[in-house]
């Protein structure tokens, strides 16, 4: 086979891309999460059971935020300006709500 | 904040089960379904409640959307451009959440859901499709190939600015309320905006999971996140999203449109029941 490869459409590498990284962060908080609940079932409250299901806790919550960020690096690869300021301004939400629980933590 | 113990978390797991696989056969998160549960049948504090369900609203948006990519059924270009409006209202209800009494904006929430099921029973029939594979979708538009017709569907997104309003809107209500915020979003796509309710659901499954974080990140800061049971309702509702997602994709699309109408109605009688106390 020495046919040429197609070039790969930009919105399929970006689908590719955001694929892989949720299918990496839900694997991975669901693995620290079913680890956690099992070794507290059988251990009861212990201090790795509650760092393990922080930890998943924590990639979930993180998941979607890395996606937009390999998003804002594809569209920036590809040139593609008014996208990459679009999901920009989705990350910056996404900080204002962490500042915002920073801020509601501290003051509880 | 409740108790954690083992028959609990069983319960909670089994909850999450059931709201998983009904939210997958719908197109919704299934917060729908396990808020009121767990505020109603458990009497969790509300905040507890929304904080769990937006955290399974995260792995489910997360782990259906990672299944679907490559299948251009979800519109990325549309999600991020709605995803700016959705992640800026679940900014601003995370924070309103803190300060402002459930019941007012249950009852809103009751008669937006009943306004919505309405419009969808309403447009049954309504495909909002160009099946000549040759049309032009425009930037924001989409093409997917749809099983049940066999043919490659197109479209184009109609009425932006209705798209972003409700987006903002649902966005707010998610985090407010718990919710995904597909129950508003998915039938205004479909609609009024011109996208074929499969490729809305996609879109709004995959845009629901940055709108959930904006909201859950801020019930965490503020430590009415359970981790424990979070991750028991969480792992309960990816199986039965899993499960959901088999049979799913054997439903049509209109009876997936009664289904959801009337799903709308029973959650609107709740919201009423409890945001008129």
């Amino acid at each position: 086979m020495t046919a040429e490869r197609p070039a790969v459409p930009a919105s399929q590498r970006l689908e590719h891309a955001v694929g892989v990284v949720l299918r990496a962060g839900v694997t991975t908080s669901s693995v620290c999460l079913a680890v956690g609940v099992l070794w507290s079932l059988v251990t009861g409250e212990s201090g790795a059971a509650h760092v393990l299901l922080q930890t998943g806790i924590i990639v979930l919550l993180m998941t979607p935020v890395a996606r937009v960020v390999v998003s804002i690096a594809q569209y920036v690869s590809d040139r593609d300006w008014s996208f990459a300021t679009l999901t920009a301004i989705v990350l910056i939400e996404l900080l204002a709500s962490a500042v915002a629980a920073l801020m509601f933590n501290k003051k509880l | 904040m409740p108790v954690v113990t083992a028959s609990l978390a069983a319960i909670i797991f089994t909850a999450g089960v059931i709201s998983g696989s009904l939210g997958a056969l719908l197109g919704l998160g299934g917060g729908v379904f396990l808020v009121p549960f767990l505020n109603l049948v458990l009497g969790f504090p509300f905040t507890a409640a929304a904080a769990i369900s937006l955290t399974t609203v995260i792995a489910t948006s997360s782990s259906v959307s990672a299944g679907r990519a490559g299948k251009q059924l979800i519109n990325m270009k549309l999600g991020m451009l709605l995803e700016v409006a959705t992640a800026g209202g679940s900014f601003l209800g995370g924070v309103t959440a803190q300060f402002v009494a459930q019941s007012l904006l249950q009852r809103l929430f009751g008669l937006v859901a009943a306004i919505v099921a309405v419009i969808m029973l309403t447009r049954l029939r309504r495909r909002n499709v160009m099946l000549d594979p040759g049309a032009d979708p425009g930037v924001l538009g989409g093409r997917y190939y749809e099983d049940e017709s066999r043919t490659t569907v197109t479209y184009r997104v109609k009425r932006l600015p209705v798209a972003v309003g409700a987006s903002f809107i649902a966005g707010n209500v998610s985090s407010l309320l718990g919710i995904g915020g597909g129950i508003i979003k998915v039938p205004i796509l479909n609609a009024w905006c011109g996208i074929p309710l499969r490729a809305a659901a996609a879109t709004s499954a995959f845009m629901i999971g940055v709108t959930a974080t904006a909201g859950a990140v801020i019930y965490y800061g503020r430590g009415q996140l359970e981790p424990a049971l979070a991750a028991v309702a969480v792992l309960g509702v990816q199986l039965g999203s899993w499960g959901g997602m088999r049979f799913g994709a054997a439903a049509s699309v209109k009876w997936l449109k009664i289904l959801m109408a009337l799903v709308l109605f029973i959650v609107s009688a709740m919201m009423f029941a409890r945001g008129g106390r």
